[in-house]
C-alpha cells in the first residue's frame, strides 16, 4: 500500500500569496498581511499492489517466477539489444511465454544518471521498447506487456563508477497479477 | 587603430541589447549601498540570518556594490552611521516582532539625505522571513527604475528524489531556503505549474499502473487525474492562457509530443517520428519548440503546429536534449563530452534565432533543466556536482550567476 500524503498546503499558499502581492511603492507606508491559517486535508490515495503474492497454478509466487527473468542491460546512451544480451532476452521470452503467461509483463526502463530531463525518460522507454519487440518477435504476446520509464530516478546503484553506471542501464521485469 | 576602434564602437552599439553577447568586464562603477539594522526584538543569530538573506538578495539585484559590514543603528535617527556617510544609497531596516508571534519589518532607503523607499512588510510567522528579503529586494530594485526582477517573488516547484523509486515534491523560494514539501510518500516527477498565479501544479505520478498525469488545486488540496500513457506521460509546457498543455506521452511505446486541450480534455497529435520527440515548448501561439532525436542524436527544432515540416534550430553541439524558449531566445542543454567510462560535463548555451552568436552560460558540472523566467530576465536551472545538486540563476544582462544548494536529495525536476 502506497500513499500519498498532501500536507500544510493552505499554509504554503497562504505564505506565497502574501508575498506576492506586493506594488512597488514611495514614500507610503502599505502594511503587507499575511493570516495564518490552521494546516491539513491530508488525502491519501490508494494505488493498486504490485507486489502482492499471487500463486499461479504451478504454485510458484508470482515473485518467484519474477526472478526466472533476466535484467537486460544497454550501452551508453544506446537502445539498441547488445548481442551478450540476446540470451537474457531468449530466456525472458521462454518464461513470458511459459510459466508466466498468465500474469502481465511490466518493463521497467532505467537510465544512469547522466541526464535527468525528458530525454533520459524517452531513451528508458525506448530501451523498454526494444525488449518487448525483441519478445514479441518470439512469440509473447505484445497486449501482455506495458511498459514504463523511470529515467535515472529508480539507480540500483549509486556509486560514481562506470560498473555503477552500466548497471543502472537496464529493462527490469516486473510481473503483475 | 582609429579604424578599429570605430569597427569596436560600432559592433558594441549594433549588438548591446542582444543576450547572447557577453559581457566579459564591467569596469567597477555601481553605486555603493551600506545597510543600518536595528532590532531589540530578536537574538544575533536570527538578526544576522536575515541581514545575510537581504545581502544576497540585495546582490543578485545587481544594481550595488553591497557592503557586507552587518552595522546597526536606531531607525528612527536621522544621523546615518559614520562608516555609512560616503555610501551612495543606505538601506535602514527595523525588525519588530508582534505579540502575535508575526514578523514585521520597517524599510528606509535613503539617497542623498533623501528617503527614497518607505515601506512596512508583515509575515506571520518568522520562519518565512525570507520572503520578505525577497520583497525587500524587489521593491528596492523598482525604486531604481531597474529592469523587473519579479522572478524573485515567483515560486519554485521542484521534485526530489530521496530514494529509488520515492520522490518528494517541494514549494520554495528562488533561493530554496524556505522549503514546503507538498507532496510526499510516492513516486511523483516532473512538476509543472499549471497557472501564472502559481496556484495549481500537474505532475507524473508513476505509482500505479500506468504513468498518469495529476493536476493539484493546492487552495483546496484537490487532486485531478488528467490523463493516463503506457511509457511515459509528462506535461513540458502550460499555454500563455492555461488552456492548453503540451504533453510528451508514448500511448504506444512511441514518445511523441502531443497538445491537450484542458477544457474540452481532447488531444492532438503533433509529431509523428519513430525515434524521440519531447520536452515540446510552446513558441507564440502556433508554434512548437521541441527536442527530437532524429538527426540521430538530440537536437533542437521547431514546427508550425498543424504543419509537418520541422525546423532545426540549434547548429551547435553533438547531443543537446533540453531547451526553453523566451522570445527570440532559447537556452539549450548541450553534452560537452560523450564518455560513458567518465563524468560527463554538460552545459548551458543561449542562442538568439535572429543571429548567429552563441554565448556559453555554464563552464563546468552537470547544468540542466534550462527554464526562462516569464519576462526573460534571468533563467533559472539544476546543477548536479559530485552528489549535491542545487539551483542556479542566471541574469542574462549582467551575466552573473548564482547557485543555491540543496540540503539533500537529488533534483530530478523543476519549474518557476
Amino acid at each position: 500500500m502506497k500513499s500519498i500524503l498532501l500536507s500544510s498546503v493552505a499554509v504554503a499558499v497562504l505564505v506565497f500569496t502574501g508575498c506576492g502581492s506586493n506594488q512597488p511603492a514611495v514614500d507610503k507606508k502599505p502594511v503587507e498581511n499575511v493570516a495564518e491559517q490552521e494546516v491539513e486535508v491530508v488525502q491519501t490515495e490508494t494505488v493498486s499492489p504490485e507486489n502482492s503474492e499471487v500463486l499461479d497454478f504451478n504454485g510458484m509466487s508470482i515473485n518467484q517466477v519474477e526472478q526466472k527473468l533476466s535484467t537486460v542491460y544497454f550501452d551508453f546512451d544506446k537502445y539498441n539489444i547488445r548481442a551478450d544480451m540476446q540470451d537474457a532476452v531468449q530466456n525472458d521470452a521462454e518464461v513470458a511465454n511459459k510459466v508466466a503467461s498468465r500474469f502481465k509483463v511490466k518493463l521497467e526502463g532505467n537510465c544512469d544518471e547522466w541526464g535527468s530531463d525528458e530525454y533520459n525518460f524517452a531513451l528508458g522507454l525506448k530501451r523498454a521498447s526494444s525488449v518487448k519487440k525483441a519478445l514479441v518477435a518470439q512469440g509473447v504476446d505484445a497486449t501482455n506487456i506495458t511498459m514504463v520509464s523511470y529515467g535515472e530516478s529508480n539507480p540500483v546503484c549509486t556509486a560514481q563508477t562506470q560498473e555503477c553506471w552500466s548497471k543502472n542501464r537496464r529493462v527490469d521485469f516486473k510481473l503483475l497479477p | 587603430m582609429k579604424v578599429l576602434l570605430s569597427l569596436m564602437l560600432f559592433f558594441s552599439v549594433l549588438f548591446s541589447s542582444d543576450a547572447t553577447i557577453d559581457v566579459v568586464k564591467r569596469v567597477d562603477t555601481l553605486p555603493s549601498l551600506g545597510i543600518e539594522s536595528s532590532s531589540s526584538d530578536y537574538n544575533d543569530v536570527f538578526k544576522m540570518k536575515f541581514f545575510k538573506s537581504l545581502v544576497a538578495d540585495l546582490n543578485v539585484i545587481s544594481l550595488f556594490n553591497v557592503d557586507r559590514h552587518f552595522r546597526e543603528n536606531d531607525f528612527d535617527s536621522s544621523e546615518l552611521l559614520i562608516q555609512n556617510k560616503d555610501m551612495n544609497y543606505v538601506l535602514k531596516y527595523r525588525l519588530l516582532q508582534e505579540d502575535s508571534g508575526a514578523l514585521h519589518v520597517d524599510v528606509k532607503l535613503i539617497h542623498n539625505d533623501e528617503t527614497i523607499l518607505n515601506k512596512s512588510y508583515r509575515v506571520g510567522k518568522q520562519s518565512i522571513y525570507v520572503f520578505i528579503s525577497h520583497a525587500i529586494a524587489y521593491d528596492v530594485n523598482n525604486a531604481m527604475d531597474a529592469p523587473s526582477v519579479a522572478w524573485m517573488k515567483k515560486k519554485v516547484i521542484f521534485s526530489r528524489i530521496v530514494a529509488p523509486k520515492k520522490s518528494e515534491i517541494v514549494i520554495a523560494d528562488y533561493t530554496l531556503t524556505y522549503q514546503h514539501t507538498i507532496l510526499t510518500g510516492g513516486f511523483n516527477i516532473f512538476p509543472k505549474w499549471a497557472n501564472k498565479a502559481q496556484t495549481a501544479f500537474y505532475y507524473t505520478a508513476l505509482d500505479g499502473s500506468k504513468p498518469t498525469l495529476k493536476h493539484i488545486d493546492i487552495k483546496t488540496a484537490k487532486i485531478t487525474k488528467v490523463l493516463s500513457s503506457d511509457g511515459m506521460i509528462v506535461c513540458s509546457d502550460v499555454s500563455e492562457d492555461k488552456t492548453k498543455l503540451l504533453l510528451t506521452m508514448a500511448p504506444k511505446g512511441q514518445t511523441d509530443i502531443y497538445m491537450y486541450d484542458v477544457a474540452t480534455k481532447r488531444y492532438k497529435k503533433l509529431t509523428n517520428y519513430g525515434g524521440i520527440d519531447v520536452n515540446g515548448q510552446f513558441l507564440g501561439q502556433n508554434k512548437i519548440v521541441f527536442i527530437s532525436d532524429r538527426l540521430g542524436y538530440p537536437n533542437v527544432f521547431s514546427k508550425d503546429i498543424g504543419s509537418t515540416d520541422v525546423e532545426q534550430m540549434v547548429y551547435y553541439g553533438r547531443s543537446n536534449s533540453a531547451c526553453s524558449v523566451h522570445g527570440n531566445y532559447i537556452v539549450y542543454k548541450a553534452r560537452e563530452s560523450s564518455n560513458a567510462f567518465s563524468k560527463n560535463t554538460f552545459n548551458l548555451h543561449l542562442i538568439s534565432t535572429k543571429t548567429d552568436f552563441i554565448r556559453r552560460l555554464t563552464a563546468t558540472g552537470v547544468n540542466q533543466f534550462p527554464k526562462f523566467s516569464q519576462d526573460g530576465d534571468a533563467i533559472l536551472f539544476i546543477k548536479n556536482y559530485k552528489a549535491q545538486s542545487a539551483i542556479g540563476i542566471i541574469r542574462l544582462n549582467q551575466n552573473k550567476n548564482y547557485l543555491f544548494p540543496l540540503k539533500y536529495g537529488k533534483l530530478q525536476s523543476m519549474d518557476w
